[in-house]
């Protein structure tokens, strides 16, 4: 029976992929994965290639990172401010098998990514009882408390302590390949965490996010579904982090998962809107891309003050964040250009 | 036609208050019941007990001779017990529909849907109350009587075999309240057992055959509603002492 419904489904996705491009969003959004992918191909210049396009692949590290926060959060209403530590572990377990037991590298990503899984069962299970602003101190506290962990010095035979690793492979010596590597990979998390939050597992955790008590009421037990929201930001969350120690080549506790990570999944995906999950994608490029610009324009101080600011401004005046109702206002304009 | 529901002196103390003291009852399969009280009485209490959201100090609970006595909520609705809220309450950013199809996927609504599948099923549950063409509609925009229907279809998703209604009429129009009566009515002719509470008595009283009334937290009287609205505590408990003149 469900072997037929995802036959039934699978058949259907030509049809749905054209329905899908024919609407505003859906456009769009293919018109920016085009552009994406055209990117690295327009310029041969070494400063395009090693610099420039290094800040679009971090931003598409970015935005997994920030769509697994937006999963947890936006979709399953477990608010999370310590996200980081996901990101961090993942990092901190693909860098060691690399670096000391020389595993290769798409094994060690994995291995990362199911190693935040098991961090997020076990943060999950103690966080259960509380809900929100004290389960976000709760997974706050958690990641300080790793975060500590690793940065004594005396556990550094166990913790690498400051230096963390370094040296450790790039996911490819081509910036271009490790470019597109990364944007496939960001496409396929991102349709994974459509899919599951439009399916019915994604209703159940909906439904805990809008009402638990309601939730439990139904039949629900909810426990066991906010462990499953946990692990399973927490696997995306870990592609992210693996991703990202190989990125920079290195893991260290403040690289890697120092706190303000976790701002930056709470910034970008509130910046591109809270459970849209897409919106994070926006919110990540925005970010990276702005912070990028002015640290080239000699303003690198004030990026965190500026984005604290704009932080700000979002949550007080509009919670669908600024990226979407600027998305709607554009697209009304494009209406009203094509004479509708 | 066996005991359904089975509560024995059921106590519950929040701090120095006892909101339910040694409270004992019986409901046999397929009755329709009012559990009645002034406010205060402790009828939600005693409902929260039997649904699992409260844990009673001492006394126990049996449902269809299983001990439910604090079991998790999720726990007890899947051996059979539903209830809707005082207070209504929704999934406020899913659709009617995704709002039944949540409990459709509890454990008692995945066994009944399985046959059509948990849209369908929902689907003709939504159909039952009446709620059936605003299906793809979030709840925010709904009266408040459809708001009352919603959340019973909410409960016969996980497709119940005894439902606590908690204060069902309160908010609604005369017509919604004839509305929302039907579908109960219909409800308990097709075999499912209701157990109702209410402080408004006017609807209530003539709808029931049989009454349970409550005061500050203390079983009155079991009987038919003549039986108890001519029973001197229960005007006293509603209309203060010395109301016995009045009857």
């Amino acid at each position: 029976m469900l072997i037929k419904e995802f036959q039934e489904k699978i058949t259907n996705v030509p049809n749905y992929l054209k329905s899908w491009v024919k609407t505003f969003t859906g456009g769009l959004t293919l018109f920016c994965l085009l552009s994406l992918l055209i990117l690295p191909f327009l310029s041969q210049n070494l400063n395009f290639t090693h610099v420039f396009l290094r800040v679009f692949t971090l931003a598409m590290i970015y935005s997994i990172f920030a769509a697994s926060w937006d999963f947890l959060t936006g979709i399953s209403g477990q608010i999370s401010f310590g996200h980081a530590i996901f990101f961090g572990i993942a990092g901190y377990i693909c860098a060691y098998l690399i670096s000391y037991l020389g595993y290769p590298i798409w094994i060690a990503i994995i291995m990362g990514a199911l190693g935040a899984v098991l961090a997020g069962f076990f943060i999950g299970i103690p966080l259960l009882r509380l809900k929100g602003p004290y389960l976000a101190l709760g997974t706050l506290a958690f990641s300080l408390v790793f975060l500590k962990l690793f940065l004594m010095g005396s556990l550094s035979d166990i913790f690498f302590g400051s230096e963390g690793i370094s040296a450790l492979p790039k996911l490819s010596k081509d910036p271009v390949v490790e470019y597109l590597i990364l944007l496939i990979l960001m496409i396929i998390t991102f349709i994974c965490i459509i899919q599951i939050s439009k399916s019915k597992f994604g209703t159940i955790l909906k439904s805990i996010r809008d009402d638990e008590t309601g939730a439990e009421a139904s039949g629900i037990n909810t426990t066991r579904f906010k462990v499953y929201a946990f692990m399973l930001s927490a696997l995306f969350a870990g592609i992210a982090g693996s991703c990202y120690a190989l990125f920079i080549t290195a893991v260290n506790p403040t690289g890697n998962y120092g706190t303000v990570i976790s701002f930056f999944a709470i910034l970008m995906a509130s910046l591109g809107g809270l459970t849209t999950i897409t919106g994070a994608a926006l919110g990540a490029f925005f970010f990276i891309l702005v912070e990028y610009f002015l640290i080239v324009a000699g303003a690198a101080d004030s990026v965190y003050l500026i984005f604290a600011v704009i932080l700000i401004v979002v949550v007080r005046f509009s919670k669908q964040g600024i990226l979407k109702p600027l998305l709607e206002r554009i697209k009304d304009l494009w209406d009203v250009l094509l004479g509708r | 036609m066996g005991i359904i529901l089975e509560v024995k002196n059921l106590t519950k103390k929040f701090g120095g208050l006892t909101a339910v003291n040694d409270f004992s009852f019986e409901i046999k399969r397929g009755e329709f019941i009012g559990l009645i009280g002034p406010n205060g009485a402790g009828k939600t209490t005693v409902f929260n007990l039997i649904s699992g959201l409260e844990k009673p100090n001492s006394g126990s609970i049996r449902f269809d001779g299983m001990d439910i006595t604090g079991l998790r909520p999720y726990k007890i609705v899947n051996k059979g017990v539903a209830r809707t809220f005082q207070i209504v309450r929704s999934f406020k950013y899913l659709t009617l529909l995704q709002n039944i199809s949540v409990s459709c996927q509890s454990h008692r609504g995945k066994e009944a849907s399985k046959g059509v599948g948990i849209d369908k099923y929902a689907s003709s549950i939504l159909a039952s109350v009446g709620l059936v063409d605003k299906a793809r509609i979030p709840p925010v925009i709904l009266p408040h009587g459809d708001l009352r229907k919603l959340q019973i279809g909410k409960a016969l998703g996980t497709n119940p075999e005894l439902l606590l209604l908690d204060e069902p009429f309160s908010g609604l129009s005369h017509e919604e309240q004839q509305n929302l009566t039907d579908l109960i009515v219909k409800l308990n002719d097709d075999g499912l057992t209701i157990f109702m509470t209410g402080h408004v008595l006017r609807e209530l009283m003539t709808l029931v055959p049989r009454v349970i009334a409550m005061h500050q937290g203390k079983f009155i009287i079991d009987g038919t509603p003549q039986e108890v609205a001519n029973n001197k505590i229960v005007l006293e408990a509603y209309l203060g002492k010395g109301s016995e003149e009045f009857a």
